[in-house]
């Protein structure tokens, strides 16, 4: 009698375990949602971009960049809007809020995808490569200085 | 018996700590799927100064403005927008240059806006805004 209660305590402890991994899996994925990847035409026709490579090591940011120094912190939604994967180790956050402007962000490990409300962490890391794309009239995304504003509403927590 | 309770004994921990192990996860990963205090409304989306509650934009006004290239003058987009709804408090993106925002509601889906962005007298762009 006690065999069989084992057995289908292991059986109950198999299948609990197997949910709860199965629930992890899900949990741990929901972050990285399917957002399609956003592919910007830059304005600026550098050679060397954010995503490239050069002798094995990527470039994290190019001309245009603002380089800042997160020591691990987080960065936060500046405003409701979406945050969508770009290059690898980029994101692109857009937002209805500010029309012809987008925001590129490098450097974050493990970036939250999809909607974020404003003031929202969208990722952390040692390095934040920030960069301002203002929209110009044939489709493509100039690089332009960002406003400090904007950089304190990022960088800022709520 | 002895052996069944303890091969019991060695369960209940495993299984303690496995239920520990997924709760701390799925409270860790369900901030994704709670909103934000503040996505009701965020600050930058409310109006600012007096509200002209009967402003609609309709379908023909939307289809001029379209037709309107980023970089035209403000002064051409109010000439078929007329008067906003309001004004979104103002705001610097890129240094140095002031930005206005001026919303209107569409006549056939008032629960969304139409937002407009100037920088100087210059037509910026827009960008729908579900409410």
């Amino acid at each position: 009698m006690q065999d069989i209660g084992l057995a289908i305590s292991k059986f109950i402890f198999r299948k609990v375990s197997l949910m709860l991994a199965l629930l992890l899996s899900i949990a741990g994925c929901s972050s990285q949602s399917t957002e399609e990847v956003r592919a910007i035409q830059i304005y600026q026709d550098w050679e060397l971009e954010p995503g490239d490579a050069i002798a094995g090591h990527p470039v994290l940011g190019g001309l245009g960049d603002i380089s800042i120094e997160l020591k691990g912190d987080s960065v936060y939604a500046p405003f409701d809007g979406r945050v969508q994967p770009n290059v690898k180790g980029c994101v692109i956050f857009s937002t209805p809020q500010i029309p012809a402007y987008l925001f590129r962000l490098c450097g974050l490990k493990r970036p939250t995808l999809g909607q974020v409300s404003q003031g929202e962490a969208i990722g952390s890391g040692r390095y934040l490569q920030f960069a301002a794309l203002r929209r110009q009239p044939d489709g493509r995304w100039a690089l332009v200085e960002p406003a400090i504003d904007i950089l304190e509403r990022t960088l800022e927590k709520p | 018996m002895k052996h069944h309770n303890s091969e019991w004994s060695t369960l209940k921990p495993l299984l303690a700590g496995g239920l520990m192990f997924a709760l701390v996860g799925l409270l860790i990963d369900v901030r994704g799927m709670v909103p934000a205090e503040n996505s009701s409304r965020s600050e930058s989306e409310v109006c600012q100064g007096s509200v002209r509650s009967e402003v609609e934009l309709s379908r023909e006004q939307l289809a001029q403005l379209l037709t309107v290239p980023e970089r035209d003058t403000k002064a051409r987009v109010r000439d078929i927008l007329k008067e906003p709804y309001c004004q979104l408090p103002s705001l610097e993106v890129r240094a140095g240059v002031a930005a206005e925002r001026e919303a209107y509601p569409l006549e056939f889906d008032p629960q969304t806006w139409l937002v407009i962005l100037y920088e100087g007298d210059e037509y910026a762009g827009y960008r729908f805004s579900h409410q």
